[in-house]
């Protein structure tokens, strides 16, 4: 297990308006791991993890204070280009959302935005590329030019994940990507997750623990928007340390 | 009685009042277009007189004086005529344009002799007694005296009368005279004002929408911005065209009468109309396709170019072809910028002098002659077809672009 620093969270207060749904979260995340947010619902998992991708930015009112370190630079700063940074950072949303256009537009729209490919043929290699990775390629190779909201919605998510590996993003952020899927689709999901933390950071929120126990190497508690407490998913589940964490795990909040 | 039974019976009886409403207001669009068809679809018939013409090919056609040499030919046939009261009275079955198809008809014949009958148009009161729309009253017809009835029976007679097909009616503007009048002017000022409507309101009202929606912080003044577009929709045409008259023409100083005003006015108008729906339909579009391109690290204008607007325009278009068509059948807005003018001339531009469709029926219908009335009618159902036109480009654009998707 690599031990490399890629995500150091410290501080984070994050107020939206006069309410406020972060409190004073610390949160280191490792490369090439996969990372899960648990907690009951509202306890801001959603929240820190769309700060580390600054999709906060678009909420008017939506004031962060605190410090997100990427590879050691605050993305925060002025300096930083939130359309750059989303290109280190991807994003899987809770519900399959691809574009209304082709499979391959859908795959190629990231590649095309940011220049990534010179030529016709280059973009076909990241197009494959994706889709391999996301397994779906060969489910889909005879329909690349059909629109990808005819997919299942298993496939459609992992068409979705397919697009944001193809600006081969550093780190891969999914909110709760398996909440509208059957149980076989989550299992593919699941096994993605597995084979892709190979290559990239993945900082996944679920609200299901057996998903956490089964995916993740690290996983952090969150109540009432703060982080009550983070290790190695064994430890956190076998031997939680904190109260809370432990009737949550067991069923008794949540 | 049990419970089941009466819930029944008052399910039925709902029914009942649903498909009653339903066919009231069928019956009623079905007797205005019965009404608009009967009275207007005469009005694309002329009635047309021979006149034995016998110019020899000798003559030099310029020096002839062609409505003198007109009548000659026309009163050559009633030999019988003595006095100035009969020879006026069988002249004026002929219309005054007689005399313009009479030059055409010289003109194409040049160098050559013309002999034998040629339909002339008829007086429009001839034209009424023809059609059945004055009934016979003895010797009279409506405006027809028992002078000009002899000459009549006598044409009738020999066949020298008949209904053609009007090629004034959507070749020519407006003209004192019913039989010579039509609508082409009307129709040509209507397509600028409608384009120019366009052109203006279209891209205005869709930035002004993807602004509020989309850019503009929810605040107070987003608020009062918001009330007053939603209150500027319900605001009288009339007050429009005052606004257009005071802006356009006096401070502006554009000409009068023109489409290029009359567009803009009517722009004015359609502009809130065109606003509200295209925020309903940005605000329509699912935000976790925005979400995602967002995510995907397009910015701002690129996800509102590249996904929301093409998202949404089938409902703008919609919107939009509503607020058009609206503005093809206003009339009061148009008056109060004049372009309620009598014009005789097709206009050439979007600067010329010029009517609008609903002004020239409102003008036709304020005139007193019988011969407007059918005219009236027919110039609605230009208009009807028009708007029939319009609803179904916007079916078809709607089509178009949500299969794209």
């Amino acid at each position: 297990m690599a031990e490399n620093l890629k995500v150091s969270i410290k501080n984070l207060d994050v107020h939206y308006g006069d309410k406020q749904a972060l409190f004073n979260v610390n949160l280191n995340i490792m490369e090439k791991e996969v990372t899960s947010l648990i907690g009951p619902s509202g306890c801001g998992k959603s929240t820190l993890l769309k700060c580390i991708n600054r999709m906060n930015d678009l909420v008017e009112i939506c004031k962060i204070r605190g410090q997100i370190l990427l590879d050691s630079e605050d993305i925060n700063e002025a300096s930083q280009d939130p359309v750059l940074l989303r290109m280190k950072i991807g994003m899987v949303f809770q519900k399959p959302n691809p574009f209304p256009k082709s499979i391959y537009d859908n795959v190629a729209f990231g590649p095309k935005l940011h220049g990534m490919a010179k030529s016709k043929e280059e973009l076909d290699q990241i197009v494959i590329q994706s889709l391999s990775k996301s397994g779906l390629y060969e489910e889909v190779k005879d329909r690349l030019f059909e629109p990808g909201t005819g997919l299942s919605g298993g496939q459609q998510q992992r068409l979705c994940i397919a697009r944001a590996l193809a600006v081969n993003p550093q780190i891969l952020l999914m909110d709760e990507p398996c909440s509208a899927l059957d149980p076989i689709a989550t299992a593919k999901i699941e096994d993605l997750i597995a084979e892709l933390k190979q290559q990239y950071t993945i900082v996944i929120v679920t609200h299901s623990m057996q998903q956490a126990a089964r995916v993740s190497d690290r996983t952090a508690y969150m109540h009432m928007g703060e982080l009550v407490e983070t290790g190695l998913t064994k430890t956190i589940f076998s031997n939680p340390q904190h109260e809370k964490t432990q009737d949550y795990i067991t069923g008794r909040i949540g | 009685m049990n419970s089941v039974s009466l819930r029944n019976k008052k399910e039925k009886r709902f029914q009942m009042y649903g498909m009653t409403a339903v066919i009231v207001a069928i019956s009623f669009l079905g007797i205005l277009l019965f009404n608009i068809f009967s009275t207007g679809i005469s009005a694309f018939k002329q009635t047309y007189v021979a006149v034995n013409l016998n110019i020899p090919l000798d003559i030099n056609k310029s020096e002839i004086n062609p409505r003198a040499e007109l009548n000659k030919s026309f009163l050559k046939m009633f030999p019988e005529i003595q006095s100035r009261t009969e020879r006026r009275a069988a002249l004026s079955l002929l219309s005054k344009g007689a005399r313009y198809e009479f030059e055409e008809l010289l003109d194409e014949n040049e160098g050559k002799s013309i002999e034998g009958y040629h339909w002339f148009l008829a007086s429009a009161d001839l034209d009424m007694y023809i059609k059945g729309t004055v009934k016979r009253q003895g010797d009279t017809a409506g405006r027809i005296d028992e002078n000009q009835m002899k000459f009549v029976d006598q044409l009738e007679s020999k066949n020298l009368i008949e209904l053609q097909s009007n090629k004034y009616l959507l070749s020519s503007a407006d003209s004192r005279e019913p039989e010579m009048a039509g609508i082409r002017g009307a129709i040509i000022g209507s397509l600028y004002s409608i384009l120019i409507a366009f052109l203006v309101s279209f891209p205005l009202a869709v930035m002004a929408a993807v602004y509020l929606e989309k850019i503009a912080s929810k605040n107070r003044f987003s608020d009062l911005i918001e009330t007053n577009i939603n209150n500027l929709a319900a605001v009288p045409s009339i007050v429009f065209g005052l606004l257009g008259l005071a802006i356009f023409l006096n401070f502006f100083e554009l000409p009068r009468s023109a489409p290029l005003v009359g567009g803009l006015t009517l722009a004015l108008m359609t502009l809130p109309t065109i606003v509200i729906a295209a925020r309903a339909a940005i605000k329509s579009v699912p935000p976790s396709i925005e979400e995602a391109a967002i995510g995907m690290g397009a910015s701002k204008v690129q996800t509102i170019f590249g996904f929301t607007l093409p998202l949404a325009m089938p409902g703008i278009l919609t919107g939009t072809i509503i607020g058009i068509a609206q503005a093809i059948g206003e009339t009061a807005p148009l008056l109060m910028i004049g372009m309620v003018a009598f014009v005789v001339d097709v206009p050439g531009g979007p600067m010329d002098a010029s009517t609008a469709l609903p002004v020239q029926i409102y003008l036709w219908a304020d005139s007193p002659e019988r011969a407007f009335t059918e005219r009236t009618s027919a110039a609605i159902m230009v208009l009807l077809t028009f708007l029939i036109l319009l609803n179904l480009t916007a079916i078809y654009l709607r089509k178009k672009l949500e299969k794209k998707w």
